[in-house]
């Protein structure tokens, strides 16, 4: 039974669905028909990384090849160059738990994650390699060798170790043939010891190890068949020496040691720039600080020869091809502010001496060179602005060329990677395939210079998203205004000319209306407003605004499968930096986007264009600790918390006027109201929660923004109604102590600071995500614990759990509670002498029960929905299984009965037996098939239906958006309803009644006549 | 027939018998007429057969007694279908079905109707004699109806639609209004 779509919802009427909606229902699912109809997804590998990105042909005898990335974000993926489709994606990074199996000291595990975060963002390298005609690649990232079938992306082989890895090389053998490749890693071990290992390519098992202890900084690794080279920085920061050591490649034996150049020659590690490998004549080219030279060392010998940069230079990188059999010729691009340049570079075999062959012209912009060796030919393709210019590194000439043609958008390439073909017969017809990305962060293939596909990888790393209405007509809000500020006359006739003005409109509308009944009968999906951004009457056709770290936004168009409407790029942000978003917030009545950074950076954008109406770039100083939307005498705002939880004086009439809770300078907690004093308001700290000694904050949850509350109480079986404690004024904190493991969950009154309730859970893995939701009057809280119970200590629990705790106003049903039937509540901030005391705070009665998960979960988010009687759903990442999943709040119930199956009363009230353990059932998870990646956060959106919420997902890889009614559509017609056949149905009894009416009215007649006397 | 030969306009047959439908014919002599027809009643009246002696009318207050005695029967008569109308509201269940919504407002419109229908329910029981006596019958009618309606509201609370409970005035209280708001900037 479904009501008619639309139905206007009437006070009573509502009631009634609040008790259709908690009855209980069959599982949720998708169905196949609204797969990619009702959601959407962008599958993602991050921004290649210049150094780990390359075409390779994963199949010996096969010509066709496949592009290999690691990205950014550490996930390693290939992409077939034809279609731009991820054939198969792995995440590179192998979580320190998993690796370590858990065990250390609490202090230590917690340091090390630390340290894990770090180096995730940044400081480890990322490396991948590939063997030339092997069918697998081989990646490290962090901790481990990773290595990877090339056609299907299986696991080959992982290899855990005891440190960073800095370098990762395929090695070509020659002791046993062709055909057989080894990897090299080099790692720098936590005692600051240099480790080389030869991992064989079958199994991944150490062929030989070579360990220095020195405190070198262990840099590359490079061999050229005979010999493996290790790269170090010897000496102290800011001016150390390049050390290589020669190893020999069949036992790892040192057979030499020299120091290449003068005496505190490289300033840091980031000046060399380049270690070749895999060459006859592998070099090392390093930079002194200020880029004027470049110093260029043949590996194996002790020369060096010096080169100077052209003026200005800002960034200087080699290319160089990676195959034993290319000649040894390499290409220097060096950049200056405004253009780029290249010059070739030849190293003759016998005398290692390194000499320039020729110069590339200075050209605009930052420019893309890229390598490409077929056979002993090595090709550079240069990526300009405006053109792709194919070169041999033999001479200067050109030997292809074409415009760049980039579509509509404007995009200049910042690296590539390119793959030449000659083609057979004609002597001087090249094809080339360059995978460029982009200065907009778009990883892009360009085809003889014209784009065949382009993957929004920047929209990878996503740090803040908000859902934005689609903005009305400008004209139509001004008139509005305008007339509600004439007199009634005046404002009258304005109105009546401007519905003759609409009129105008009228002809398009009648004629779009047949096409509009007739999709709607036939059911197909015939989009009203196709291709434009216009508000549909269910409220599904939003915008989402999307920050990436990378100082890139996104404009989404929800309802059209995620199209990307807009994308900008607010500020330049330099590489190894993050933009943190501090706050985001959507103006649905003007239709502005405000973005505010944690360096005082403001952004102010269109969220239907993406215009960007303000901007201020970040300064260098983090000044910004959070952002909250408070309410103010000039209207909302979204005000800045500097550090230390300090807001600072505020004009009268930009003050908040509700307490802006926040953290402090210590971690604290902290409630800070506004003083008028004149015409301006200082702050003043109205409250403090500290945790106890040796607590640490992890968590905090607040109600969201929207929390639309249907009903004030829960009614019973026996119709008797426990009164629901809704108290908008709370938060949920989970403070974890690391030396006992437990995790205390408090709920706090967030005007006066009082504790209203808290809960202790033993054996928490402070390791492991812990994280709360809220929503109403309940909350839910995930860890992973485990302890023995307190009733049968034989028995132990262990697990991810999840503790979902209801509050009511008071235990007993028809109660509510210590207020009565007082109309108002208010927290007092008056100290307490016995705070447990009746009559002091309002205390909830609080229910839990705790529930193990079959899976980890994270990303705790509750669907919202516009007025707030579709039941609840908890949705979560499921970072194993790499989906979301909706938990029903029917499940996760703290009143359910335990140890006994529920009385007819209960049964009706829709609860179920208690059972501890809850499958995550795959037909509760809402990304059904899809494998999403990485996501961090989920944020959810009421639709104007009353049973749909809109859910977008983003985080590190993936983007992902559904709709999801967790009571299911019943104020939609769904695409089950055949409008057809029901059309069809009116349509026959129509053409019956007509057929039949003179007929039966002629019968009547005859009747009447031949009526016995 | 005589209009027929006086009228100036001769109407053709079906109409005039339209007007002046033809007079009953006379039935053939040998089918006797049925007993008590009638036409047979003068025949019988003078028939040679010895009838029985001719009732005596009764006294008016006869009739009145006889009249009040029908009149209990009419007053009592809702109690009386009691019992079989309780036993199918009992078997139809308490769920929101036709069945039981139709059962329900027949228990509801019959007793009603019932009552608003007392005077013409006894109106021709009613005599000068009787009418202090006609009127306990009436009160006694009321009360047997209020029982039957009475009836019909146990069903009705039964199908847990009458707003008893607290639940059902559930909707119509407020939600505390806070006096202080608190935003979080975490």
């Amino acid at each position: 039974m479904r009501p008619p779509h639309n139905a206007p919802l009437t006070r009573l009427l509502t009631t009634a669905l609040a008790l259709l909606a908690h009855l209980p229902r069959p599982a949720q699912a998708v169905f196949r028909d609204e797969v990619g109809h009702t959601d959407y997804h962008h599958q993602l590998l991050g921004l290649p990384l210049r150094e780990t990105t390359f075409f390779h042909r994963p199949r010996r005898d096969d010509r066709a090849s496949l592009l290999y990335t690691l990205s950014d974000v550490g996930v390693v993926g290939a992409v077939n160059p034809g279609s731009g489709e991820v054939v198969w994606r792995q995440d590179a990074y192998l979580s320190p738990s998993s690796l370590l199996g858990g065990g250390g000291g609490a202090k230590g595990e917690e340091e090390r994650e630390e340290e894990e975060e770090e180096g995730k963002e940044a400081g480890w390298g990322r490396f991948l390699r590939a063997g030339e005609g092997e069918g697998w690649v081989v990646s490290a990232f962090g901790r481990a060798v990773h290595a990877w079938d090339a056609v299907s992306g299986r696991s080959r082989f992982w290899v855990p170790l005891d440190g960073v890895v800095r370098d990762l090389e395929v090695m070509e053998m020659t002791e046993s043939g062709p055909g057989r490749k080894d990897v090299l890693v080099l790692v720098e071990e936590r005692g600051g010891a240099s480790v080389l290992k030869r991992l064989s390519a079958e199994d991944g098992c150490v062929v030989w190890e070579w360990r220095e202890l020195t405190r070198d900084l262990p840099l590359q690794v490079s061999t050229n068949v005979e010999k493996v080279f290790v790269v170090s920085l010897k000496g102290a920061p800011g001016a150390y020496n390049l050390k290589v050591s020669v190893l020999d490649t069949l036992t790892g034996r040192k057979l030499d040691e020299m120091v290449v150049g003068a005496k505190a020659d490289v300033h840091g590690k980031e000046d060399v720039m380049f270690v070749g490998a895999n060459s006859a004549a592998p070099i090392v080219a390093w930079t002194d600080d200020a880029r004027t030279t470049l110093r260029v060392n043949v590996l194996g010998t002790k020369a060096r020869q010096e080169f100077a940069l052209p003026a200005d230079t800002v960034a200087v990188e080699i290319h160089a091809p990676h195959l034993v059999q290319s000649d040894p010729h390499f290409l220097v691009h060096s950049r200056t502010a405004t253009g780029h340049r290249g010059e070739v570079f030849h190293v003759d075999l016998k005398t290692n001496a390194v000499s320039k062959a020729y110069a590339l012209p200075l050209l605009p912009g930052p420019g893309a060179f890229s390598t490409s060796s077929n056979g002993a030919n090595v090709y550079f393709t240069r990526i300009t602005d405006d053109e792709v210019i194919l070169l041999s590194s033999q001479s200067h000439g050109v030997l292809a060329r074409w415009p760049l043609k980039t579509g509509d958008s404007k995009a200049s390439a910042v690296h590539a990677v390119s793959e030449v073909i000659k083609r057979a017969g004609a002597e001087d017809s090249y094809a080339v395939r360059a995978a460029a990305v982009t200065d907009a962060d778009d990883w892009m293939l360009i085809r003889n210079g014209e784009a065949a596909w382009t993957r929004p990888e920047g929209m990878t790393g996503g740090v803040a998203a908000t859902f934005a209405e689609i903005p009305e007509s400008e004209d139509l809000a001004r008139s509005l205004e305008q007339e509600a500020h004439s007199n009634p006359l005046e404002a009258y006739i304005h109105r009546v000319k401007r519905h003759i003005h609409d009129l105008q409109y009228l002809p398009a509308w009648l004629n779009a209306i047949p096409a509009r009944v007739m999709s709607s009968i036939l059911g197909t999906d015939v989009r009203s407003t196709a291709g434009k951004l216009e508000r549909d009457s269910f409220g599904f056709h939003k915008l989402v605004v999307l920050a990436t770290r990378r100082g890139m936004l996104y404009g989404l168009d929800v309802a059209n499968n995620g199209r990307i409407v807009w994308k900008k790029r607010a500020f330049p942000i330099p590489k190894g930096r993050n933009w943190d978003v501090k706050g985001i917030q959507a103006h649905d009545s003007t239709g502005q986007v405000t973005i505010l950074g944690s360096n005082d950076d403001v952004i102010v954008l269109q969220s239907d264009t993406g215009d960007i109406i303000e901007a201020k770039a970040p300064s260098r100083d983090a000044t910004t600790q959070a952002t909250a939307l408070v309410d103010t005498s000039s209207g909302q705002h979204l005000i800045r918390i500097g550090r230390g939880g300090k807001i600072g004086e505020l004009p009268v009439d930009r003050a908040p006027r509700q307490t802006v809770v926040t953290r402090g300078a210590e971690g604290e907690l902290k409630g800070i109201v506004f003083v008028p004093n004149g015409n301006s308001s200082y702050e003043s700290v109205s409250w403090t929660f500290s945790p106890p000694k040796g607590q640490r904050i992890v968590h905090i949850a607040t109600r969201p923004a929207h929390d639309a509350v249907a009903s004030i109480g829960r009614v019973l079986g026996d119709r008797r109604v426990k009164y629901k404690y809704l108290n908008p004024n709370t938060l949920v904190l989970a403070a974890i102590n690391d030396e006992t493991h437990v995790l205390t969950v408090y709920l706090l009154d967030t005007v006066s600071g009082q504790v209203l309730s808290a809960a202790k859970h033993d054996g928490v893995d402070s390791t492991k995500p812990i994280e709360c939701a809220m929503a109403e009057n309940w909350f839910v809280c995930t860890f992973f614990g485990q302890y023995a119970l307190h009733d049968n200590s034989a028995q132990a629990v262990k697990g991810y759990q999840m503790v979902v705790s209801d509050l009511y106003e008071s235990d007993e049903p028809n109660n509510r509670g210590p207020l009565g039937s007082a109309a108002t509540a208010s927290s007092s901030l008056e100290p307490l002498d016995v705070p447990t005391a009746d009559g002091g705070v309002v205390r909830p009665a609080v229910v839990s029960q705790a529930y193990i998960l079959s899976a980890p979960v994270s990303a705790l988010q509750v669907t919202t929905t516009r007025q707030g009687i579709t039941a609840r759903q908890v949705l979560a990442y499921l970072p194993e299984a790499h989906g979301i999943a909706g938990l029903p709040r029917v499940v996760l119930e703290p009143r359910r009965p335990v140890g006994r199956d529920p009385t007819a009363a209960e049964a009706e009230e829709g609860l179920l037996r208690y059972q501890p353990a809850v499958e995550i059932d795959p037909k509760s998870v809402v990304t059904h098939e899809r494998d999403v990646l990485g996501v961090r956060r989920i944020v959810t959106a009421p639709a104007v239906v009353e049973s749909t919420c809109l859910v977008f997902a983003y985080g590190l890889v993936d983007i992902f958006g559904t709709r999801v009614a967790p009571s299911f559509l019943f104020d939609i017609l769904g695409k089950g309803f055949s409008k057809a056949t029901l059309v069809g149905t009116v349509l026959a009894l129509l053409g019956g009644v007509l057929l039949l009416a003179p007929v039966v009215r002629r019968k009547q007649i005859n009747m009447r006549w031949q009526a016995p006397m | 027939m005589s209009a027929l030969a006086t009228a100036p306009v001769a109407l053709p047959a079906w109409a005039a018998e339209l007007k002046n439908p033809p007079a009953h014919k006379l039935k053939p002599d040998s089918i006797p007429d049925p007993p008590g027809s009638p036409w047979a009643s003068s025949q019988i009246s003078t028939g040679s057969k010895v009838t029985a002696p001719p009732r005596k009318p009764p006294t008016p207050a006869e009739m009145d007694t006889l009249k009040l005695k029908k009149a209990w029967e009419v007053a009592l008569g809702p109690i009386k279908s009691l019992p079989m109308t309780a036993i199918m509201m009992y078997m139809s269940g308490n769920s929101l079905q036709i069945f039981s919504i139709m059962m329900v407002y027949m228990a509801f419109k019959n007793p009603i109707m019932g009552i608003l229908a007392t005077n013409q329910a006894f109106e021709r029981f009613e005599t000068e004699g009787n009418r202090a006596k006609i009127l306990q019958v009436k009160l006694a009618y009321v009360v047997m109806q209020l029982v039957a309606l009475a009836l019909g509201v146990w069903k009705v609370n039964s199908m847990g639609l009458l707003p008893t409970t607290r639940s059902d005035w559930l909707a119509w209280e407020a939600q505390r209004d806070v006096l202080e708001h608190a935003v979080p900037g975490l």
